[in-house]
């Protein structure tokens, strides 16, 4: 072996124990040196099985009382966090509470009959209540978002141009949002899903645009040369991570929501693209081609204004990885890859640990579920929600034209 | 006694890195970055969009295979042919847009479609062509040229 790269292995070896808890190449390079038994590493512990809680659901009072109580029956069966338990069996929370007129006042209790909440849920829809309802026992019971009001927006071409959509968790509730002349793309959500942020081509050029879903109002983010798409919120919604090239090079930006400003904070020789936060906001995960073929990369977001910013290449393990999404906690990025000549869907522990095909064949563009359980992605067209844990998936859309790009609310 | 290890570990690591840092032969730890200028690209106005207009290309698209985004030597020539063609109007307005295939992930068709745009735009500066009168755009794979073949580079005078 060349001498001074043996050398510079030791330096790696070395380095790398101190540079432990700093994670990246280092810190990768420890892991996988650590996970050999006999080097350190520990035996991975047996998860234990887990046990669904138990929940009840008491008769709603009210005109619309018992279609409340049916319908929330469904929602939380549908989210597969609880065991509903029958009048007679044991269970560690209870719900209850009235509806009229579609309104509904839900109260939770735990199992010694103290009350968790009561609230009001005032929407025009009695669904649309419940939902919030069911959302709100399972983050205050699991600590983990509910999917039942979250929503995945997606493009699709059924229209003859690409234009935005968005739908429900279940692939109900679909709704047209861009009627761009020539159509719009790159879609994502803010974390309250109160704003699209989309790449337009209204001008024949690609600019990304911010669309307020309640109030209607449509702004132009960067208005710039060149070409801007593969928008992302940070997780507070206040900064957004975009690729522009005005600069003679297509290279990341995050760009300050509230004043209108943007760093760059790349610094590539090739194509950037999909960039995504760490749920603290504090790095980037994107996909870069510097030549070979996209590859994964992770940059630190500066704190403050000219703070240094360190940048590392992700390894995977595939030569070709785009479209990373961090998962809600973290611990996780689920990725876009090829195998076999055919696209797939991949998912790899941050920052160590082995990628898994989570699904081949075709399918790509993964995005988290708020929840982490989940993910959503496409193949051949059609959307797809995949449970990660058990594998098993359904097609929540299809005869929509062809689908592409979904983006969950996170 | 941990302190002493970690003492002498951290003055065994310095000690490495200055001698590696002697070692400017190593291929892999010199700087990719190139040497040459990247210019900015001027305001877009005055150029107009293929979208919104028919416009006709400067010169046969230029194809590119696979994944990468380098310039082959067929690139070369028909760059050259539209440098020789526009003469000694340097002034010209182009716009250079990129398009990727189909079945590529759509944001990296973007990016590598722009990435193209802007490796010829760089080499027509070269020729000494107006950077301000270059406007690049990707389009990835978001609207198909006009052609048999979709991963290609099109430059429209304006």
């Amino acid at each position: 072996m060349n001498p001074r790269a043996l050398l510079f292995i030791l330096s790696l070896a070395i380095t790398g124990a101190q540079a432990e808890e700093r994670g990246g190449i280092f810190g990768t390079l420890k892991g996988w040196v650590g996970a050999i038994p006999g080097l350190g590493g520990k035996k991975s512990e047996e998860t234990p099985q887990k046990i669904m809680t138990r929940i009840r659901v008491t008769p709603f009072t009210g005109g619309t009382g018992a279609s409340a109580e049916a319908a929330l029956r469904k929602e939380l069966l549908a989210s597969r966090e609880f065991f509903v338990a029958g009048p007679d069996e044991k269970a560690e929370f209870t719900l209850g509470g009235s509806s009229s007129g579609g309104r509904v006042n839900g109260r939770l209790l735990d199992v010694k009959g103290k009350e968790l909440f009561q609230r009001t849920y005032a929407a025009p829809g009695l669904d649309e209540n419940l939902k919030a309802f069911a959302d709100d026992v399972i983050f205050t019971i699991t600590g983990r978002p509910g999917l039942a009001t979250s929503r995945i927006v997606f493009v699709s071409d059924r229209s003859g141009r690409r234009q935005i959509y968005i739908c429900n968790a279940e692939g109900g509730e679909v709704n047209q949002v861009t009627h761009d002349r020539h159509g719009a793309v790159s879609p994502t959500l803010s974390p309250d899903s109160s704003l699209v942020a989309f790449t337009g081509y209204s001008s024949g050029f690609p600019v990304v645009n911010l669309l307020d879903l309640h109030a209607g109002w449509e702004r132009g983010v960067t208005d710039t040369p060149g070409t801007s798409f593969g928008a992302a919120f940070s997780p507070d919604g206040t900064h957004l991570a975009v690729v522009m090239s005005f600069i003679g090079n297509p290279e990341i930006f995050v760009s300050d929501l509230n004043t209108n400003t943007a760093s760059c904070i790349s610094d590539s020789i090739g194509a950037p693209a999909s960039p995504s936060w760490h749920p603290e906001g504090k790095q980037i995960v994107f996909s870069n081609d510097d030549g070979s073929g996209p590859k994964l990369n992770i940059v630190e977001v500066p704190q403050k204004e000219g703070a240094p910013s360190r940048l590392f290449r992700w390894r995977t393990g595939y030569h070709f990885c785009t479209d990373p999404e961090w998962s809600p906690d973290g611990r996780q990025i689920a990725f876009t890859t090829r195998k076999s000549g055919e696209w797939a869907v991949a998912v790899k522990p941050y920052p160590n640990g082995g990628s898994r095909i989570i699904q081949g064949g075709g399918a790509q563009h993964p995005s988290w579920s708020p929840n982490g359980q989940f993910i959503t992605y496409v193949q051949h067209g059609g959307l797809f929600v995949h449970d990660v844990r058990s594998g098993s998936r359904r097609q929540i859309l299809k005869g929509y034209g062809r689908i592409s790009e979904p983006r969950w609310m996170r | 006694m941990l302190d002493a290890r970690s003492s002498i570990q951290h003055l065994a690591s310095s000690i490495l890195l200055l001698v590696l840092s002697s070692c400017s032969s190593l291929s892999f730890l010199t700087n990719p970055a190139s040497e040459a200028v990247v210019y900015a690209l001027g305001p877009r106005e005055g150029h107009t969009s293929p979208l919104g207009a028919d416009l006709k290309p400067a010169c046969p698209a230029l194809v590119f295979d696979g994944d990468g985004f380098k310039l082959s030597a067929a690139h070369e020539g028909a760059i050259r042919g539209v440098v020789t063609e526009l003469g000694g109007n340097k002034k010209t307005r182009l716009l250079i847009a990129g398009y990727a295939q189909p079945d590529l992930p759509h944001d990296h068709a973007r990016s590598l479609s722009e990435r193209r745009a802007q490796a010829v735009r760089q080499r027509l500066i070269e020729f000494e062509l107006d950077p301000s009168k270059i406007q690049t755009v990707g389009f990835g794979n978001d609207f198909s040229p006009s052609g048999p073949s979709s991963g290609v580079v099109v430059i429209y005078r304006q």
